[in-house]
This record gives C-alpha cells, structure tokens and sequence, in this order.
C-alpha cells in the first residue's frame, strides 16, 4: 500500500492537468473526471485505512529529491492511522462536495475551471496529508492556499471577493511566513525535514532531544521556538485569533468551496499540521510538565472558540454565521490538542468536519433555493419548502451544538472534559464552557430565522409589486414578483450528499464515546473494548451535565429571543438587540477587529509603503534617473555617430552598390551590336593583361 | 588515330540513342497518330514518350560499362561521368513534367493570361531531348572536336527552344541574339581551339596537357579565346549579354532548361577542358605578382560575374531577368570552384551545380506555373502567399536556397565550394576572390529577399482570385522542393556520389 500511496493525491492532481486541458463547454467530462478522480482516491484512502486497521504501525516511503553541496533533501509520505483517517475524511467528503457542486454550479459558465481548481486542491490536500516531509506538506499547504485564493475568488467580477482572496491569501501569508521560518530554522538545527526516517528523523528521539538541549534567546528551548513559528502558521491556516479575520471574507467563494475548504478540509489542515508534529510540540525539557507550546495552543484555542462565538451570535449572513462558528470550532480543536493530545483534536476535526459540511452544503442549497439570498431575515419559514434541507440542516445543528447523543456532544465533551483535567489553568475550560452555551443560543437563532416562522421575503415581494405597479404596468410588476419565485427544494444531486452527511452527523459520535473509545485507541494503536463503566470515572457524568446543561440553556435562551414571538419583518430588530444594544452592536460589528487591523496594522503598512514610496521615488528613482540620463546621453552619442558616421556610410554604400547596379544594367542596351563588340574588347583585354604579365 | 570498331560505339552510345529513338517516335506519334488531338492528348503522350526514353537512357547510363576511353578521348566514361549523365537526365525528366504548365491554355478571361504557347508539342518535346543527347555527348568527351561539335548542336536546339514562341516578338529576338551571339563566341572557341591544335598537335586533352607545360604567348592567346567560348556557354561577365534577354524572351521552360542542364553540362566540360587539357599553364591570380594562365584570366572573369550579376540583380523588375543576373553571379561561383582546381573543388562544383540547377528549374518551373496569369514582373506577386500558397512554399525554398539560407542544400553548396577554394593551393592567391563571393552573396540575399517579401507580405491586389496550377506541375515542384530540403539536410546523400 505504502508502495502506490502517493497516487491518492496524484490522481486528482493529473485530473486537474486534464480538465485544465478542455473547452468550456465539456461540462459533464470535467465533472466526471473530477468525481471519477476523486473516487479512486476514496478507494485507495479506503483500502489504506483498512490496512492500518490490522497493523497500525507507521509505515514511512522516503526518497531523495535534489542535492545542494553535499547535501541531499529528502521527501517522503507516511501512512499512520492519523493519516488515514484523515485520507478518507478529506477523500469522502470532497467527493460528496464534488457531486453536490454539479448541482449548485449547474448555471455556472465556468463550470469547468471550478472543477478543475477542486481537483487540484484534493490532490494538494491530499498531499498534505500523507507527507512525511514538513517540505513536501509545506508544498501541499502552499498549493491548498492557492487553490483557496483561486476558489475564493472564483467570482472574480464581484469586487467583494476579489477582495476577500487577496485578503485571505494575505493573511495566511503572514501565517505561513512563520512556518516557513519554523521549517529553516529545523533544518538547521536537526539537517532533515523528514518526519520518521528510521530514527534519523525529526520528529524522532534523537533530533527531539537535539532540539530540547539547546537554549535561544530569553532561554527559550530551540523547540519551542521552532514549535511556535510551526503553529503560527498553523493559526494562520486554520483562522485562530487574531488570523481569523480572513475566514468570514472566503465566504464570498461558492457554497460547496465554503464546505469543503473553509469548514471541512482546508482550514483543518493547520490543526492537523500541530496533530502531525506534535511530538515536537509536546516536547519538554523536564518529563511530565506541559510544554510553552501546548499551553500557548490551548489558550489561544480556548480564546477563538468563545471570541468567534460571541461574534457569531450577532450576523445576519446565513454563511457567515457558519463560518465564525467554524472558527469557534477549530479554537475547540486546537483546545483539545493543546490540553487532551492528538485523539482529542483530532476527534472533533473529524465529527466537525462532516456536520460542519452539512450545515454549508444546506445553507447552499438554502440560498440556491432563495434565488442567491444570504441575509437569514429575509427568509424564514422554509421548512415547509425544503424538508430535506431543513431535516439534515437540524442534525448538523444539533451536532454543532452538542446536543446529547449526536457526534458533535462526543466529540465537544471529550475537550471540554480534557480541559477539566489540565493542570495548568481552569480558564480555558471556562471559556469551552461559555463557547458551549453561545454555541446553542446562535444556532437555535439561526435556525428560527431561516427555517421556522413565517416567510418574509413574500411580504416584501407584495410589498415590492405593489410599488412597481404604481410606476409601471401591473404586467411588468408582476413578471418582478414572479422573479423573486417560491423558494424550492434542491435538486437530488444536492439533496443525497447532504442525507449521507446528516446520517453522520447524527452517529458518527459513537465511534469515541467514553464506553467505546475506539478513535484515539486507532490512533494509539491499543484494540477497543466495549467498558461502560468508564462512564464512571471522577467527574465524567458530572461534566456531561453541565455541558447538556449549557446546551439546553443556549437553546432556551434562543427560543426566548426569537421563537417565543414570531419574527414578522425583515426590518424589525433582533431580539438581543431590543434586550442589549449596545453589545449586540460591537458584536454586529465583528467586535472592531478588523477595523482595529485597519487603525493598527493596516495604516502602519501604509505609512511604510508611503515611506518606502517616497524613498523609491526620490533615492532610488533620483539615482535611476541620472543613470538614465548617462545612458540616454550615451545613447544619444551613439545614435548620432550611427545615423551619420555608420549609417550614413552603409547608406552610400548601398547607394554605390545600387548604382554600380543600374550601370552594370545600362549595359544591356538591347543592342546586339554592342554585345558582340563587348566580346572582342574583352578578348583584346583579357589577351593584353595577360601577355603584359607574362612579359613581367 | 586508331580504328574504332562501330559495334563498340553503338554499344557505348545506347543511352543516346535511346533518346534519338525517343525523340523521333515522340515526332512520329505527334505528327501522324495524334494530328488533330486535343493539346492537352498530345501533350500527355509526348511527354510520357520522352520521360519513358529518359528513363531508358537512364538505365542504360546505369547498366552500360562503368568506364571505357576511346582513342583520342573520343568519348570517355568514368563514374563521375556517369553521375553527371544520371543528373542531367533526371533534369530533363523535371523539365518535361514541369513543360505541362506551359503547355496548359489559360483559362478564359485571366487579364494578360497567354495561351499555350506553341502548337508544336511534338517538336517541342523532340528539341529538348536532342537537347539532352547533346549534352550526354559533351560530358562525355575529352576531344575537342568532339567538345565542339556537341556544343554546337546544343546551341543550335537551344536557339530553336529559345525562339519557339513564334506568337512573341520578345522571343524571336531573344534567339536571334542568343544565336549572334552564340555564333561568334563559336568562332572564338574554335579559333583557340585550332591554336591549340597547332600548339600541341592533338585536339585530345590528355595529350594537349604534355605539351602545355611550357608557356608560349600563344597559349595565353588561345586559353583566352577558349575561356571566351565557354563563358559564352556559362554565361559568365563579360560574355553573359545574350542571358538576360534570352531568360526573358524565351519560354519559361526553355529559359530553365538553359539555365539547368545546359549549365550542367557546360559546367562539366569547362572544368575538364581547364583541369585536363591546359593544367599545366594554371598560373596565378594573386593580387600582386599575378602569373599568367587561366587562373588570372578565369579570376577576373569570376570577380566581374559576381560583381555584375549581383549588383545588376538588385534593380531588376523582371523575374526572369533577375533569375538571368542571378545565374550570372552563381557562375562567378561556380569558377571559383574551376580556378581551385583541386580534387575537392571539383566535387563541390558538382554538388554545386546540381542543386543549383535543380533549384533554378524549380524557380522557373514556379514562374511557369504563374505564366498562365501574366505574372512577370516583381510588383506582380504581390500576396502571392494568398493566392497560391504551395507554389510560394515552393518559392521560398527554391529562393531560399539559391540565397544559400541553412538548412537548404543552397547553403551546403557555397559552404562546401568556398571551403575547398580557401583550401586550394595558396599560390593560386584566391582569398580576396572568396571574400568578394561571400560579400556578394550577402547582396544577394537582398534581392532574393525582395521578391519573397512582395510574396509573404505584401498585400493582395485587388481583385486578385486563387491561382490553380496542375497537378503534375504541383506534385514535381512538390518534390523538387522536398529534395532541395532534404540534400541540405543531408549532404552526404549527393556527397557520395559526386566525389570520386
């Protein structure tokens, strides 16, 4: 298996090549290419995983890549169960993405590109996945950036997402810069960027303790340096404060883009980066305590998953919301990496990313059914319309919020008990705990607008007929009534994707609940017995009440704002903001971040770059100028000399040459006399010369 | 002089006399069976017979003995010979196939469009292979009297093929001045032909070259006199003024044959006739201290042809007399080669003259094809690339390699024939005259380049329509094209057989 391992991300990559290669109008080829790509892949990420379920031992392929000096850079791809399981997450709900994106591009010109920009990121992620080198899975986590920024902006004639491409591929940059110095500063000190290598790797013992034993500056070890820039770009990729700011903008890119990179796959894969190196992360000088690293990862987990909640629970923008609530939910992420392991991280991102999905791909189907609408008050009650959507769209929600039973209680509880348990601080438990509660209040919020309740957007389309009908013909009015349309269920292809991840988001818990742990006991590599007494542990029970508890408090609470009196207008205020306006507004307002990005960060590169300006223009321009001049001068010199020293002596070269022409062709008069008197003068010439120099 | 049996010069003329045959049954069948055919019947049978003796002859070229010598140098055959004769005949074979274009009415309503030239197919045909037995001849002997009988009758068809479009003034004075013309420089040669004779008392080569080792000033008189007779023949500055009149005038596949097999041939001979016969009074072409023999006089001859044909070439309007100046300049060429005088040059020349001679067909074969639409002038194929797009391929790889441009063989010719003059013998002082030919090849380029640039770029006239060519005439510049690529490409193809 290991042998033909890097064909999973081969294949979707060579698919990308192909589409890349055809006309926009094979549609049905490039979606089957696609989708056939991907599918293989699934096998393969399948047959893999299954073949880790008997042995789970590491299984490494490494290769030499290029050699500068004496040196030889390696690249590499492993199978683990982390990676496996990670293969056939990314492999089987992109696939599912894949086949709902033929229905919600269907009417999209560049249907084509779209699925040619997908398979690409499949193939990249993929790649990210099975990397066994932090090069190789930085050039996996470079091409995903850039098939986001492509995605993001596919649009490309909406300003808004033009804008939120650059700024997203922006900001991951920042991210990235610290990985990419994290990855220097290691091959420096260990000379590998290999993870497992037979024990010459670096995430083995040997280079670990390399790592721990020396000190950097303010006596930090060089680890935890290293660790450090590793999770900056980790925080950049999966949008942890203060690099969250991007992942609210992606939403501009298409739904299934939204489902697949900016919730499900993509932004996981910078906790999935700190997963696969978390050796180093954990690494300390004395065994036992909690490394500078992991405590920075909880606390900044802790702190995103209550900051994007609280921000969440004030947009009135149906993907929006989703996407701070993805944001809240990789703090929850990096929370359990950061207090409960690799297992803990890991289960949520898995749970997470099948519900997380769900609820995009039924937000998409939503606003495809809305005709394009995004702005939660001006739907409501479309449950009737789309019972699928809206039956699927409540698991996922009930998943998000952990409710009891559903995978997202599993998997949230497991963190949230974890960081019951950490040594270190209460606080990040704390703030899991509130991050619970807002969870459940924004969802129910959502959920009261878009689906339950009357529908509003039919008032204001009355409303709109009638004002129409006053300036033009009732005919003409009518035809923008009818614009606006009933909302309708999405088609099949759409609806089925979005079963199977409903079904998942309702069971998927059960493969890590506290009886059963098989998930981190696969990823341990320990075989799983079925124990309810484990439920017995200290504080276990206690913890899931509380945590059920903050459940239904949030979801009380939402009825209380917005179920108890019927939303009637599109126009009247949000229930929390009647009870506090002024909270609710530095809420609506994303609590300034970006505008405090604006004052701060924003205005100190636009002083630079005016700096940077004014010294380009006067310095630097000023010498080129005069360079310029010298030249020009020169330049001037020379061009005088050739025109009239060299040109003009080529010109009455050719002129000469020209006439010696039409002399030579004057001779030719036409007259034959002249011709044969030619012949004996040349004779007599020829003749002379010759007996003259024979006389010589 | 001993006793030739006659069944041994029957046996060794076969070849010639398959194309005598050839040419009578072509008269007969033309003037009995087909009188009265369609032109178009006519011609398709004329030109079979003849391609059909061609090709007889050309077996029999290829099967007859490989080398023989007649008492005297009557007639003399060696494989280069042979090489030579194979050559010339694949040359008639492309003028007969290329002679259908001429021979085509034009259709109705072209402006300026000519109709078939001539009535006389079977007369027509019968000339250019009597033409081709000339020629066999003439490559084939080393006695003078055979040399000049053999010129002689080539002349004379060639006067009749250059006037055999009676309808156009142009034409008949065109040979009346080629035959003026012809007729002195004859006299010339044959003048220096009998001081020879009287000089050495043999009209043999192999025996005029014993005795020509002491320098008399009769000898220069009668080299002189012999180089004025071939320079005729090869229309070489300052012998060449019958050349422009005659390419434009005469039909345009008599112009080619003229300016192809008969160069060949004439070519061939004047190397032998200087090489073999007077190598002994070679002399010196220095610039300082020149010694006499041919050498000088042949440089100054040379140095006038590149001069002249190149310079002259540039303000011609005429494709046909820019093609005549051209030949008069690639004949400045081709001496050099003669003056060199090596083993080497000789095989360069004959590379030389080969591609030379099937380019130029080619390039006529071209403007031939063109005829039928009145094109002449420079000015008349302006965005010709439009309106006949394969015969401008064709002309761009012809031109190209008349230019001497990489990779058409063209450029491997003048590579090849300035290489082996710079490596000649150094008292033969031939640097500057390299030089001059290098120069003048640059200049040459230009007008070459002019009427390519009237074809590729130039923009279509008004109301100018396709023009359709025949198929046979398409298929043979086709390949006549190709193998003009092909031994650029490839030199070593021609190399093997040219150098003995």
């Amino acid at each position: 298996m290991i042998r033909i391992l890097w064909l999973i991300p081969a294949i979707p990559v060579l698919a990308a090549g192909f589409i890349a290669l055809l006309k926009r109008g094979q549609r049905k080829l490039a979606a089957t290419a696609a989708i056939g790509a991907l599918g293989v892949s699934l096998v393969m990420s399948v047959a893999a995983f299954a073949s880790m379920l008997g042995n789970s031992g590491l299984q490494v392929m490494n290769f030499r890549w290029l050699q500068f000096g004496t040196q030889w850079i390696s690249l590499g791809w492993l199978l683990d169960p982390l990676a496996a399981i990670m293969l056939v997450m990314v492999s089987f709900v992109g696939l599912l993405i894949f086949i709902y994106s033929i229905g919600y591009m269907a009417e999209d010109e560049n249907f084509t590109r779209f699925f040619c920009f997908l398979s690409l990121f499949a193939g990249a992620m993929l790649a990210v996945v099975i990397a066994n080198s932090l090069l190789l899975l930085f050039m996996g986590w470079e091409l995903v950036g850039l098939t986001s920024y492509l995605l993001i902006g596919f649009w490309y004639h909406k300003p808004e997402a033009a804008a939120a491409a650059k700024k997203a591929f922006i900001v991951t940059r920042v991210g990235d810069l610290g990985l990419l110095l994290g990855m220097v500063w290691l091959y420096g000190s260990t000379g590998t960027l290999l993870f497992y290598n037979h024990g010459a790797g670096c995430l083995e013992h040997g280079a670990l303790a390399v790592l721990v034993a020396h000190t950097t500056i303010g006596g930090m070890a060089v680890s935890t340096a290293i660790a450090l820039l590793i999770f900056l770009g980790a925080a950049g990729k999966s949008g942890q404060v203060p690099f969250h700011i991007w992942l609210p903008d992606a939403m501009e890119g298409p739904t299934p883009v939204s489902a697949l990179i900016h919730a499900a796959t993509m932004v996981a894969a910078g906790v999935y980066l700190i997963a696969r190196v978390y050796p180093l992360m954990s690494i300390t000088v004395t065994p036992g305590t909690i490394s500078t690293a992991l405590q920075v990862i909880a606390w900044i987990g802790a702190i995103t998953a209550f900051f994007a909640a609280c921000i969440a629970v004030a947009q009135d923008d149906i993907k929006r919301i989703l996407a701070y609530s993805t944001i809240s939910q990789l703090g929850y992420m990096m929370l359990g990496l950061g207090v409960g392991g690799v297992a803990v991280g890991m289960f949520h991102l898995i749970t997470h990313a099948c519900f997380k999905a769900l609820l995009f791909l039924g937000a998409g189907s939503v606003i495809h059914g809305c005709g394009g609408e995004q702005d939660i008050r001006k739907m409501g009650g479309l449950r009737r319309f789309m019972p699928i959507t809206f039956v699927t769209y409540a698991s996922g929600m009930l998943a998000l919020c952990g409710f009891p039973l559903f995978a997202g209680f599993w998997s949230k509880d497991e963190i949230l008990h974890a960081a019951h348990g950490w040594p270190m601080s209460l606080g990040p438990f704390y703030l899991g705990t509130a991050g619970a509660l807002l969870t459940a209040f924004y969802m129910m919020r959502q959920v009261y607008y878009v689906f339950l309740g009357s529908r509003r957007t039919a008032d204001e389309a009355a409303e709109a007929a009638a004002k129409a009908a006053d300036e033009t013909t009732a005919a003409h009015g009518h035809a923008t009534a009818h614009g606006h349309g009933e909302p309708h269920e999405s088609p099949a292809v759409m609806g089925i994707p979005m079963i199977i991840l409903g079904f998942l988001a309702a069971f998927l818990g059960f493969v890590g609940t506290p009886a059963w742990p098989w998930f981190s006991d696969f990823l341990t590599g320990q075989t799983t017995t079925l124990d309810f007494g484990r439920f017995g542990e200290a504080g276990l029970l206690p913890l899931m009440a509380v945590s059920s508890l903050m459940v239904f408090a949030g979801l009380g609470l939402g009825w209380w704002f917005y179920g108890r009196k019927p939303i009637v207008s599109a126009s009247q205020p949000d229930g929390l903001e009647q009870a506090m306006p002024p909270v609710f507004g530095a809420l609506r307002r994303r609590l300034f971040v970006d505008e405090l990005y604006a004052v701060t960060v924003v205005r100190l590169v636009r002083w630079g770059s005016a700096l940077a300006d004014v010294f380009d223009r006067f310095v630097l321009g000023g010498l080129a100028g005069l360079m310029a001049l010298l030249v020009n001068g020169l330049g001037h010199i020379d061009n005088s000399l050739d025109t009239h020293a060299v040109n003009g002596g080529f010109d009455l070269g050719c002129r000469e040459l020209a006439t010696g022409g039409r002399w030579f062709a004057a001779w030719q008069s036409g007259r034959v006399q002249t011709y044969l008197r030619t012949i004996g003068i040349a004779l007599i010439v020829l003749a002379v010369m010759l007996l003259w120099w024979g006389k010589a | 002089m001993s006793a030739v049996s006659y069944s041994q010069l029957v046996w060794v003329t076969l070849p010639e006399i398959a194309l005598v045959v050839a040419a009578l049954a072509v008269l007969a069948c033309d003037g009995t069976v087909l009188r009265g055919a369609a032109i178009a019947r006519r011609r398709g049978v004329a030109a079979l017979l003849a391609c059909v003796g061609s090709v007889a002859a050309m077996l029999l070229v290829g099967s007859g003995p490989a080398s023989f010598h007649l008492p005297d140098g009557m007639l003399v055959m060696d494989g280069r010979t042979r090489v030579v004769q194979v050559a010339l005949l694949v040359l008639t074979i492309l003028t007969v196939l290329l002679s259908e274009a001429m021979l085509t009415p034009a259709a109705e309503g072209v402006a300026g469009g000519k109709t078939a030239f001539t009535h006389h197919i079977g007369e027509y045909f019968a000339l250019l292979l009597f033409a081709t037995v000339a020629v066999l001849f003439l490559v084939s002997t080393q006695n003078f009297l055979l040399i000049f009988l053999a010129l002689e009758f080539l002349s004379l068809v060639l006067y009749i093929l250059t006037g055999f479009d009676k309808q156009s003034q142009l034409s008949t004075e065109a040979a009346l001045k080629y035959f003026l013309f012809g007729g002195i420089s004859a006299a010339f040669l044959l003048f220096g032909i009998s001081l020879i004779y009287g000089l050495s008392g043999s009209i043999d080569l192999s025996q005029i070259a014993v005795a020509a080792l002491q320098p008399d000033p009769l000898w220069m008189i009668a080299i002189v006199m012999v180089v004025v007779g071939f320079g005729f023949k090869v229309a070489a500055a300052p012998f060449h003024l019958w050349a422009p009149d005659a390419y434009q005038g005469a039909p345009t596949i008599s112009a080619g044959f003229v300016s192809s097999s008969s160069k060949v041939a004439s070519f061939f001979i004047f190397a032998q006739v200087l090489t073999l016969g007077v190598f002994g009074a070679a002399g010196s072409g220095m610039w300082h201290g020149a010694a006499p023999g041919w050498v000088p006089v042949l440089c100054v001859v040379a140095a006038l042809s590149l001069l002249l044909g190149n310079l002259a070439a540039l303000v011609q309007t005429s494709l046909r007399r820019l093609l005549a100046y051209s030949a008069i300049g690639h004949a400045g060429y081709l001496l050099l080669a003669i003056i060199a005088h090596t083993p080497q040059s000789t095989s360069a020349l004959l590379y030389y003259v080969f591609t030379y001679a099937l380019t130029v067909l080619g390039a006529f074969g071209v403007l031939a094809a063109l005829e039928a639409q009145g094109i002449d002038r420079i000015a008349d194929v302006a965005g010709l690339s439009r309106r006949a797009p394969f015969l401008s391929a064709c002309m761009l790889v012809f031109l190209l390699s008349l230019a001497g441009i990489p990779p058409l063989a063209g450029f491997f010719g003048k590579f090849w024939l300035f290489g082996t003059a710079l490596n000649a013998a150094p008292q033969l002082g031939l640097f500057w005259l390299v030089m001059l030919a290098i120069l003048m090849s640059v200049v040459a380029l230009v007008y070459y380049l002019r009427v390519l640039k009237q074809i590729f770029v130039a923009d279509v006239p008004a109301n100018a329509g396709a023009i359709h060519s025949g198929l046979v005439t398409r298929v043979t510049l086709g390949v006549m094209a190709a193998a003009t690529v092909v031994l650029g490409c490839d030199p070593g193809l021609l190399i093997r057989w040219v150098v003995r």
